[in-house]
């Protein structure tokens, strides 16, 4: 994105962003944000390289498909993040409990657009087709993360290394049969695509050939 | 919600007046034939008995038929004659239209259109026609995708897209005659409110209250869609259309620009007063009326003023859209009570006078009987439980406010009766003359209710209201009762465990019909309120009921089963239901067009094939 039009826009949410600015920094206290080691925000735009969907080819994930939140499990965080929900009128669409309304259901594991971190970011920062506003314009990529953090409280968000259990509907890794996953072990590894548990590592980065027929 | 789970062994109870015990224990068709309050009305435009043109049949909104081979004695023989399934997975609200032998269905979103021949068995579809609105809509509209109705004129079928434009469909072709943008669905603005046509001018209205757009109606030439005038719900006089005809019954309500002075410093552009309702018209008088919805933000301390023109209702000029009176029902509205539901037009006697009134079941759970060439309030008498007022003043037309009812920001204010939803929706009553008296699905329902400041964001919602709902005394969420609007009185009620939310249907057989929210369709003897008939469906029933006359001479019922909007605030009730998008048709017997037609003749295989192991690959 173009830097100064982002200022420019970020200037005419001035009053709301003001506002927020002392609903946020007036309580928050100081020095809270210990509970987890400071990490660095990535680039702003970098996580638009974020796939939606699954990789062609079964090419394999890059690390900042795996980014996880600078901010997660930072309490002061997250309850900033749970007053900008309630401040940016988040809560009108997706309910005061983010259980949904106008909006989807925030609490569950459904997740439309990717519920790893990534995903959520940039739902947010993008916005989506079915209504939600691209906040990116109008949020410091701080306050997104902030908003992820609290999110990511709720229950049903994707864990960053989790993103291809996410897309394959695996709700709750620890649940998942033992024997499902040697048999995702047996079968997916020599196809050549991306095995459930620990297989990326051994992904191809090309697509394999189609099978043979006899 | 324990009051939920107590529910589970309520049955359906009766409650029966005790002047009307005695009728109720009489036969059927025993009872005597009488109108309880007077009331009467106007059958205008007179379509044509056995056809359904507009949403609610006629101008003055009766939702009446005067059918009556389905009655007190055959209503027991209703079966299934035919359905149909337009698979789309939003709040059903609208009833079908019937014109000549031709059926027209409108979908929710994508709110695709379909023509059903009813001369022909199992009444196939002739076309179809594909809107393709912006998917944007889905997210922009408050209470799920819906469309809550469609309109018939001069050979085009002509509704309102939830991206904020209004199309005319050719009913002979299926083809689009003309689109109108109405506004900008970026900034929040959806439509899914039925058009209204009087001679050749539609009239449609926005939805968006919620996400701070101002409400209006606009008139729209039924030929080429070209928009010939626009009335504002806040602004100065001229937005409003406010003149010199302009003569509202309360001294209150008059003034210059009240649209802008009993609002904050502009906060009249983000009013909200969405004019998502029904139209209703009366064509002696040459007045339109409707309501406009809640004020924006829902959070009262932003705003402090009366808010006009939102809660209210409008009589309006439909030439020029110019204000003759208007009336608000909950000036400075705190709890979302809106003022958008029905009026219906009624010519009935009060105190020795003869008037003619409109009535409409506000969502405050007031019943309003109004002087509709005055604007002044008759009868004013609560029809739901409510405890935000604590009476009513006549001479001022007012509600009287509890201070302890009154919201205020992150506060939890427990127990508000009705809640934002209503002691009764959008969803539309029913009038028959041969009664005198209304039939309307009402609620019972509470709230709790947290304010939380809100700063304007286009596009965004522009609401606050941190809400739980619960059962109000009684522990059912529903109600159907019949409502005498001479007297205030309510005749009899039947008490449903669930939201009852579908519209009413009146007829001339002595029966009224309603559905609830989780599927039951019923039909009732319009006197004693005893159920006659239910049959249960696929999904919740927010749908307004119809009833037609088929090219085969029977009378048929029509509902759809399709839950969704306002109805999802219960959703979280065990044995709500899921989702549905089937138009059930009626008839006695479940004879139709279909009935004795030869069927499909099968082919019997001859016992040489069936042994010939070569056919059957059995070595």
């Amino acid at each position: 994105m173009e830097p100064n039009s982002s200022h420019r826009t970020r200037i005419a949410f001035g009053v709301i962003a003001f506002g927020l600015a002392l609903v946020v920094s007036a309580c928050k206290p100081q020095g809270a944000n210990s509970s987890s080691p400071a990490r660095a925000l990535p680039p702003e735009g970098e996580l638009a390289a974020v796939p939606l969907g699954d990789i062609a080819g079964a090419a394999k994930l890059r690390a900042v498909d795996e980014v996880a939140n600078p901010l997660d499990g930072n309490a002061s965080a997250i309850a900033d993040g749970h007053r900008l929900f309630i401040a940016m009128n988040c809560a009108g669409c997706h309910g005061y409990d983010a259980k949904g309304g106008m909006g989807p259901n925030l609490t569950d594991a459904y997740w439309r657009y990717g519920g790893t971190p990534s995903g959520i970011y940039n739902s947010i920062y993008e916005g989506r087709p079915q209504g939600m506003p691209a906040w990116g314009r109008a949020l410091p990529a701080q306050d997104i993360w902030k908003l992820v953090a609290y999110l990511q409280t709720l229950g049903g968000a994707v864990a960053a290394n989790e993103y291809h259990a996410g897309l394959q509907g695996d709700h709750d890794l620890t649940s998942t049969a033992a024997e499902a996953k040697s048999l995702l072990g047996v079968f997916d590894n020599p196809s050549g695509t991306t095995a459930l548990m620990g297989g990326q590592e051994s992904a191809p980065s090309t697509p394999a050939p189609p099978p043979q027929h006899p | 919600m324990p009051a939920v789970s107590r529910l589970a062994a309520d049955s359906l109870r009766v409650y029966v007046m005790t002047a009307l015990l005695a009728l109720a224990l009489m036969p059927e068709s025993e009872v005597a034939a009488q109108n309880a309050s007077g009331a009467q009305a106007n059958a205008a435009p007179q379509d044509p008995a056995g056809e359904w043109h507009m949403q609610a049949r006629d101008f003055a909104n009766t939702r009446y038929s005067t059918l009556n081979q389905i009655n007190l004695d055959t209503v027991k023989r209703l079966r299934v004659a035919w359905t149909f399934s337009d698979g789309a997975a939003y709040g059903h609200e609208g009833a079908p239209l019937v014109v000549d032998s031709m059926m027209y269905v409108v979908a929710p979103f994508p709110d695709v259109a379909y023509a059903l021949d009813l001369s022909k068995p199992g009444s196939p579809i002739k076309w179809t026609y594909s809107p393709d609105p912006s998917p944007l809509a889905i997210g922009k509209a408050c209470c799920d995708a819906v469309i809550r109705g469609w309109a018939y004129a001069n050979g085009k079928l002509i509704y309102n897209l939830l991206d904020d434009h209004t199309v005319a469909v050719d009913v002979k072709t299926g083809k689009e005659v003309w689109r109108t943008k109405m506004g900008n669905v970026e900034n929040g603005e959806t439509m899914t409110m039925s058009p209204f046509v009087v001679g050749n001018k539609v009239f449609v209205g926005n939805s968006g209250g919620e996400l701070g757009k101002i409400g209006w109606l606009a008139a729209l030439d039924v030929d080429t869609g070209k928009e010939l005038w626009r009335a504002y719900s806040a602004g100065s006089d001229q937005l409003v259309k406010i003149g010199e005809d302009f003569k509202p019954y309360y001294a209150w309500m008059r003034g210059k620009d009240l649209g802008v002075s009993t609002w904050p410093a502009d906060m009249w552009k983000t009013a909200g007063g969405a004019a998502w309702g029904w139209i209703s018209y009366d064509p002696d008088l040459n007045l339109l009326y409707y309501g406009t919805a809640n004020p924006s933000p829902r959070v009262p301390v932003q705003r402090p003023g009366l808010n006009l023109w939102t809660s209210s209702i409008f009589a309006r000029d439909p030439s020029t859209g110019a204000a003759k009176w208007a009336y608000s029902f909950t000036p400075h509205d705190q709890w979302d009570y809106d003022g958008v539901n029905e009026n219906v037009l009624l010519d009935l006697t009060i105190a020795g006078r003869s008037r003619k009134v409109l009535v409409q079941f506000n969502r405050n759970a007031y019943a309003y009987t109004i002087d509709r060439e005055t604007g002044e309030v008759l009868v004013a008498a609560p029809f739901a439980y409510q405890n935000w007022s604590s009476g009513f003043d006549m001479t001022t037309g007012m509600a009287i406010v509890r201070p302890d009812k009154e919201p205020k920001p992150n506060v939890k204010l427990p127990n508000v009766c009705p809640p934002d939803i209503g002691g009764k929706d959008w969803q539309p009553s029913a009038f028959s003359p041969k009664t005198g008296l209304l039939y309307a699905g009402i609620f019972n329902i509470c709230m709790d209710v947290t304010d939380h400041r809100q700063s304007y964001i286009p596009g965004a919602p522009y609401d606050g209201m941190e809400m739980t709902r619960q059962a109000g005394p009684g522990d059912h969420w529903g109600e159907f009762m019949a409502w005498d609007p001479a007297t205030g009185k309510k005749i009899w009620a039947i008490n449903e465990k669930f939201m009852t939310m579908s519209g009413a249907l009146a007829t001339a057989g002595d029966v009224v019909f309603y559905g609830t929210v989780d599927g039951w369709f019923r039909a009732v003897n319009d006197r004693t309120g005893k159920v006659l008939w239910s049959q249960k469906l696929g999904s919740g029933i927010t749908a307004a009921p119809m009833t037609y006359l088929g090219p085969d001479g029977r009378q048929y019922v029509a509902v759809y089963a399709g839950v969704g909007g306002g109805a999802m605030v219960s959703k979280a009730m065990p044995g709500f239901p899921p989702r549905g998008s089937t138009l059930y048709v009626f008839s006695i017997d479940g004879d139709s067009v279909a009935t004795g037609l030869e069927m499909p003749t099968t082919e019997a295989m001859g016992t040489s094939k069936q042994n010939d192991s070569s056919q059957t690959g059995r070595q």
